[in-house]
């Protein structure tokens, strides 16, 4: 056995070149669990190393506004791991759901951001 | 004093860490191979060539094309291309993608919703379809700020919006970059997308100005000076 590992950098731009990412991912993380509409919590699942999900919207209550690509985590992809594409889904919260000293004069507005699958459960 | 205490004024006002950063790991990159200093040259002198027209265009095309405008929301890499922006091929170094990620999403604003868009993690950005962000959009002022007061910020940015205007936050901190669709103003009846394109400008492509006829450019936000400014000079 080798000791030496060989790892080529530029595979994932390989991929995704003339394809795009994420649209390289596409059709690999299957079934997708959460629908339009739905009611999604995020997590609050720990990230001691590399995650994309701010702290604001954990535990929040939002909808699910689209599902918008397949891709590994973002959690996996720091990691160089590839193997398990999940879905992503677009989530809109109403502000006075993630700040709760968001002015009551302005009950309308809202924040979209993305999350993958992990990060999701029902309410 | 003597003349040979005089100590020459800094050539840089300040350097972030970031910019060292951004240095260490370009020359380790460039040390270890990764690409030449000639790949990253052609790389930087590409990206400054982006602007924000061809977004601006598009805003114009769908403003006067509904078919068009359904594409763009559906598809908003698809649609770049009627605006010669291909997010897939288009980097001149066949090194990645000039973007990070290529999920454009065009946001696409009614008489009683406002998109704006941030990137709280880092500042990710359209790049392909919007050139180099402002220097106000990288900063954790506005990062961390507009999220939580949307409409206190865009009020610095001269918008203010009634409370039956919902404002909706688009946070990009993952795989999709975006840019708004503003609702086409009053008073551009029977212009041509040219003259469209004009007043789109890159503060309406993100979302904290609206188009108007006759603006053109940009705010030009007001530059408050130090409080305590740092002193260079050898007289006190």
């Amino acid at each position: 056995m080798s000791t030496k590992s060989h790892h080529d950098r530029n595979h994932h731009a390989s991929i995704a070149t003339g394809i795009g990412d994420p649209q390289c991912f596409k059709g690999k993380a299957g079934k997708p669990k959460f629908k339009e509409g739905d009611s999604v919590r995020v997590k609050d699942l720990p990230d001691l190393f590399y995650t994309r999900c701010q702290v604001y919207p954990r535990g929040a209550v939002g909808t699910v506004t689209k599902l918008v690509y397949e891709s590994p985590a973002a959690e996996d992809e720091a990691w160089d791991n590839s193997e398990n594409p999940e879905w992503f889904y677009s989530v809109a919260f109403k502000q006075k759901d993630l700040w709760p000293e968001y002015s009551d004069a302005f009950p309308n507005d809202t924040l979209e951001t993305e999350f993958c699958e992990r990060w999701l459960e029902k309410p | 004093m003597s003349e040979h205490d005089h100590k020459p004024a800094p050539m840089v006002d300040e350097v972030s860490d970031f910019e060292i950063l951004e240095m260490a790991v370009r020359e380790l990159a460039i040390e270890k191979g990764l690409f030449s200093a000639e790949d990253h040259r052609i790389w930087t002198e590409y990206v400054h060539t982006l602007g924000p027209t061809p977004a601006a265009r598009l805003v114009a095309k769908a403003w006067l094309d509904p078919e068009y405008k359904k594409l763009a929301v559906a598809d908003g890499v698809a649609a770049s291309k009627a605006v010669g922006v291909d997010w897939v091929n288009s980097p001149p170094t066949k090194f990645g993608t000039p973007s990070d990620y290529c999920n454009l999403r065009v946001l696409e604003d009614t008489p009683t919703l406002k998109h704006v868009v941030v990137c709280t993690l880092c500042s990710c950005y359209p790049r392909p379809i919007l050139g180099q962000s402002p220097e106000w959009y990288r900063t954790p002022n506005y990062r961390r700020r507009l999220v939580r007061w949307p409409r206190q910020v865009l009020s610095e940015f001269g918008l203010q919006l009634p409370p039956e205007v919902q404002i909706r936050v688009a946070d990009s901190n993952q795989k999709t970059r975006y840019m708004v669709l503003p609702v086409r103003p009053a008073g551009t009846e029977g212009w041509t997308e040219d003259q469209l394109t004009e007043i789109v400008t890159r503060d309406c492509l993100i979302g904290v100005a609206v188009p108007k006829p006759g603006v053109t450019s940009n705010i030009k936000l007001p530059v408050h000076k130090a409080v305590h400014p740092v002193q260079h000079g050898h007289d006190h």
